[in-house]
């Protein structure tokens, strides 16, 4: 069959959705599909350009193309009759976000104008597609609050996990992932005073803007840590990445209210890592179960301490809890073929 | 390139259709595309040229032709009536206005450059497109054969080629390699054989690698390419010329005759078997000729500025 995969693209920003859809069209190829990913534009500033980008999506005519796979907003407003949807978001700021107040829809008005507008042309492409997954629990909990459809989830596989066949634990907890703000580094290094004194921490992963990476480097400076933390913040070679969980004591990913289990998550559960998160970290908790796959502490320094001490005071339990998580990914069955057989089915 | 020189590069490929019905939704689709996160944005195939920025820059390679060029022609697929002489005037009508908004209109050869003003009143700037990496195309011998590599379809008209070998009074050789349609491939085997060629024809119905594309080139006698009235020069003749090789092709070929000179950098002959023949024939038995030509063919893509230091340099002035 021939796929066409369609994502939005912001331009000259590449991240775990662009990802995504390199790794369906080369698995849908590899299943003996011919696929293309097409990336349309989006920009979601100013939002009173949003409407006429939404059209530019319906108004696109799609020739050659058996089946389509749409994964964002407005990306999944293209017509076409044969459309699957592996939803990854809809546009938050008219939903959720909008909710909590961080949306940058304006209020009144003008806002619940494009509100609704964006609500009826997600209900009418949601309602002309041939079937519906989504990538979380949360994405899909929050289709059917706000748009009453309801959805499939389906988790994305890891991308290369025979990169993750693990190893002995090292001497330091592994943090990994981007750095931001939202994915919170800052409150591991925050922790470590609190901590015992065989604690090590090594943070690597790309900074969303050079803020993010200046900030962990003066917490660790303020706090004098420069021996038990290092800082690896750059976009990582796969492999560096890959010897980063498979040579660690344990991985720590705890990030506010995330939306899936997580890459980080996921890829260090195939390395058969003990996991740290915290309370409020959302979709991560499918995989990281406190006291059977980890520790999932509260957001706070001492209780992360804790979770961080306990990882080396009984290296053999935090053994078990690794092997645990491995059982427990293993148990989810996620993998490219599969996924590949359910959105074609 | 570009990325070569320091910048952030990213490609847009978005749906096109041509069909009359959908010409001006599509149009109206692009209008709508936001870009405003470049700082520059360069549109090659209509109707990318629809797309609104403040620093636009046409790289134009064609119209949507049956409303242009190929209005007369077999082509056009739809009547001649008031309908659609009403859509191609509007056509034409947003077209001047989208490209009247372009900082720098370029085109990719004289052709095009001559249909824009005809048809559009619009100046522009001719850009040569390169080849990728052109440094790995070298010369390494003269041999017997001369190559055509390039898809095989009709309108590339390997078959007067055939024809032509039937007329050759010397033992040159003839290499015709490139994938294409089967039908047409087989008509090839076909002529061939009546012709009682096949021990002097290679013929490669297949998708031919870099690597031996580079192999061919640097030993072949001479290169042809002879499509029917093409809009610009054509990559083979291109890579032909990097190799350092004569090439041979014909009087209606269109824009290969912007590098083509007739007994320069290679022979321009009339799209006949027999004139074919005796231009393969001349290549065969004037070795130092084809030598000389070919050093002409590089020569010739010096003066025409075909590089891409050439087109970085004039897409961003």
């Amino acid at each position: 069959m021939k796929i066409l995969i369609v994502n939005n693209m912001a331009p000259f920003v590449w991240g775990g959705a662009e990802e995504l859809a390199v790794h369906l069209q080369r698995n849908l190829i590899a299943a003996g599909h011919e696929s293309e990913v097409l990336r349309i534009p989006f920009q979601w500033e100013p939002a009173s350009r949003i409407p006429s980008q939404m059209m530019m999506v319906r108004a696109f005519e799609l020739v050659n193309v058996d089946r389509v796979i749409a994964l964002k907003f407005p990306a999944y407003l293209i017509r076409h009759h044969h459309k699957t949807l592996w939803l990854l978001h809809q546009f938050r700021q008219a939903y959720d976000l909008y909710d909590v107040g961080k949306s940058n829809l304006p209020r009144g008005p003008e806002g619940d104008e494009l509100r609704r507008l964006i609500r009826n042309a997600d209900n009418e492409s949601f309602q002309e597609s041939k079937k519906i997954f989504c990538n979380s629990e949360v994405t899909k909990a929050r289709l059917e609050k706000y748009n009453g459809f309801n959805a499939q989830i389906l988790l994305p596989p890891i991308n290369d996990p025979e990169l993750f066949s693990g190893g002995e634990p090292g001497d330091y907890i592994f943090a990994g992932g981007r750095v931001n703000s939202m994915k919170r580094q800052h409150l591991l290094i925050e922790a470590l005073p609190y901590a015992d004194r065989a604690v090590k921490l090594l943070i690597a992963g790309p900074p969303d803007d050079q803020a993010d990476a200046t900030r962990l480097q003066e917490v660790v400076e303020r706090l004098d840590l420069a021996d038990r933390v290092k800082l690896d913040l750059r976009f990582l070679p796969r492999e560096t990445y890959a010897r980063y969980v498979n040579g660690a004591a344990a991985v720590a990913y705890l990030p506010f209210d995330e939306d899936s289990l997580g890459y980080v998550a996921m890829e260090a559960a195939t390395a058969g890592k003990a996991l740290i998160s915290t309370t409020d970290s959302g979709g991560v908790l499918g995989l990281v179960r406190n006291f059977e796959t980890g520790f999932v502490a509260s957001p706070d320094a001492p209780a992360l301490a804790q979770s961080m001490s306990s990882i080396f005071r009984d290296v053999e339990r935090t053994r078990g809890y690794g092997e645990a998580a491995r059982q427990l990914w293993r148990h989810f069955a996620i993998s490219w073929p599969r996924t590949i057989e359910t959105l074609l089915q | 390139m570009l990325e070569a020189e320091g910048h952030q590069v990213e490609l847009v490929y978005l749906p096109q259709v041509d069909s009359p019905e959908l010409l001006f939704q599509h149009m109206a689709a692009y209008r709508w595309v936001d870009l405003s996160s470049a700082d520059r944005v360069i549109c090659f195939r209509p109707p990318a040229h629809f797309i609104t920025h403040p620093h636009k820059i046409l790289w134009f390679i064609h119209h949507v032709r049956v409303f242009y060029d190929l209005w007369d022609s077999e082509y056009r697929g739809f009547p001649d009536d008031l309908k659609h002489q009403g859509i191609r005037d509007s056509l034409v009508a947003a077209d001047n206005a989208a490209i009247g908004e372009a900082r720098h209109i370029f085109t990719n050869s004289n052709v095009v450059a001559a249909r824009l003003k005809h048809f559009n009143g619009v100046d522009s700037e001719v850009l040569y497109p390169p080849i990728f990496a052109p440094e790995r195309f070298h010369c390494r011998q003269f041999n017997d054969e001369v190559v055509y590599i390039c898809r095989m379809e009709h309108h590339k008209r390997q078959h007067l080629l055939i024809q032509a070998m039937r007329h050759t009074q010397t033992p040159v050789r003839l290499r015709l390699s490139g994938s294409g349609g089967e039908a047409y491939a087989k008509y090839l085997r076909k002529l061939i054989k009546e012709g009682g060629l096949g021990h002097r024809i290679v013929l490669e119905d297949r998708w031919i690698s870099e690597a031996e594309k580079v192999d061919r080139l640097a030993d072949c006698l001479g290169a042809a390419y002879l499509p029917l009235d093409e809009d610009s020069y054509g990559y083979p003749s291109l890579e032909a010329s990097h190799a350092g090789k004569p090439v041979l092709t014909t009087t209606d070929s269109g824009g290969v005759l912007e590098l083509v000179e007739d007994g320069i950098n290679g022979f321009v002959v009339e799209p006949d078997p027999i004139a074919i023949g005796g231009a393969l024939d001349r290549l065969y038995l004037d070795r130092a000729r084809a030598t000389e030509m070919g050093q002409a063919s590089l020569a010739r893509l010096q003066d025409l500025n075909i590089s891409w230091k050439h087109v970085l340099q004039r897409l961003l002035a």
